[in-house]
C-alpha cells in the first residue's frame, strides 16, 4: 500500500468514525433542543478533523515500523489532477444534497434539526465518496 | 478520426534501465513528482502533462516522441 492510499484511508476511517459517532449521539434527535444538536455536529467535524491528523501519523508511524524505511509524501501533478476529480464528486453530491434537504423540508414540513443533520451528514458521505474515487484512482 | 480514445504508451521503464538501471526513485527526484507517479506512467495508468513529459524525455537526453508515442 503506498502512501497516497495510506493517507486516503487514514481521512476515511477518520470521516467515518466521527459520522459514526454523532450518528450514536444524535440518536435521540427528536427530543434534543437545536444547541445540543448543533454541538454533538460540531464536535463531530472538529473531532474528525484531530482524528484523521492524528491517523496520518499514526498510520505512517507503523508503516515506517512495519517496511523499515521512511516514504516522503510529494505531492505533484497528478495528486492535483485527482484532487479536482475528487473535489468535482464531493461538490456534486454536497450541492444535491443540500438542495434535496430544503426541499424536502418544505415538502414535508420538517423540523430545522433534521435540515442540519441531513446536510451535516451528506457532507461527510460526499467527503467519503471523493476519498474512495481518490483509492480508486490511486490503486 | 480525432475524437476516438487514443492510448499514450511510453519506453520509461525499458529507458531507465537502459540508464544504467536507473531507479523509479532516482528518475521521480530527477523531474520532481513523486515515486508513485513514475511507476503509475510506466504501468500506462496516467499520461502525464506536456512538461512533465518533456522533463521525463531530458532526463534520458531523447526526444519526447522516443519516449512517449501513440499505439495505433
Amino acid at each position: 500500500m503506498n502512501i497516497k492510499i495510506r493517507n486516503t484511508m487514514a481521512e476515511i476511517t477518520g470521516a467515518s468514525v466521527a459520522m459514526i459517532w454523532m450518528w450514536l449521539n444524535l440518536s435521540e434527535a427528536s427530543i434534543m433542543t437545536i444547541q445540543a444538536v448543533s454541538k454533538v455536529l460540531a464536535q463531530g467535524i472538529g473531532g474528525s478533523i484531530i482524528l484523521i491528523i492524528a491517523l496520518h501519523i499514526v498510520f505512517n508511524i507503523l508503516s515506517s515500523i512495519i517496511t523499515g524505511q521512511y516514504e516522503e509524501d510529494v505531492d505533484d501533478e497528478r495528486d492535483k489532477i485527482y484532487e479536482l476529480y475528487a473535489l468535482q464528486v464531493s461538490s456534486a453530491i454536497f450541492g444535491v444534497s443540500i438542495v434535496a434537504t430544503l426541499v424536502l423540508l418544505g415538502w414535508f414540513n420538517l423540523t430545522i434539526i433534521s435540515g442540519l443533520i441531513a446536510i451535516t451528514f451528506s457532507g461527510f458521505v460526499a467527503s467519503i465518496l471523493s476519498l474512495l474515487l481518490k483509492i480508486y484512482l490511486y490503486r | 478520426m480525432f475524437k476516438k480514445k487514443i492510448q499514450i504508451e511510453n519506453a520509461v521503464r525499458k529507458l531507465r534501465f537502459n540508464n544504467d538501471e536507473m531507479t523509479q526513485q532516482q528518475l521521480a527526484e530527477l523531474v520532481g513528482v513523486s515515486r508513485q507517479t513514475i511507476v503509475a506512467i510506466e504501468k500506462y495508468k496516467y499520461t502525464p502533462s506536456l512538461d512533465l513529459a518533456f522533463k521525463i524525455a531530458l532526463a534520458f537526453d531523447m526526444e519526447i516522441q522516443e519516449v512517449f508515442f501513440i499505439n495505433q
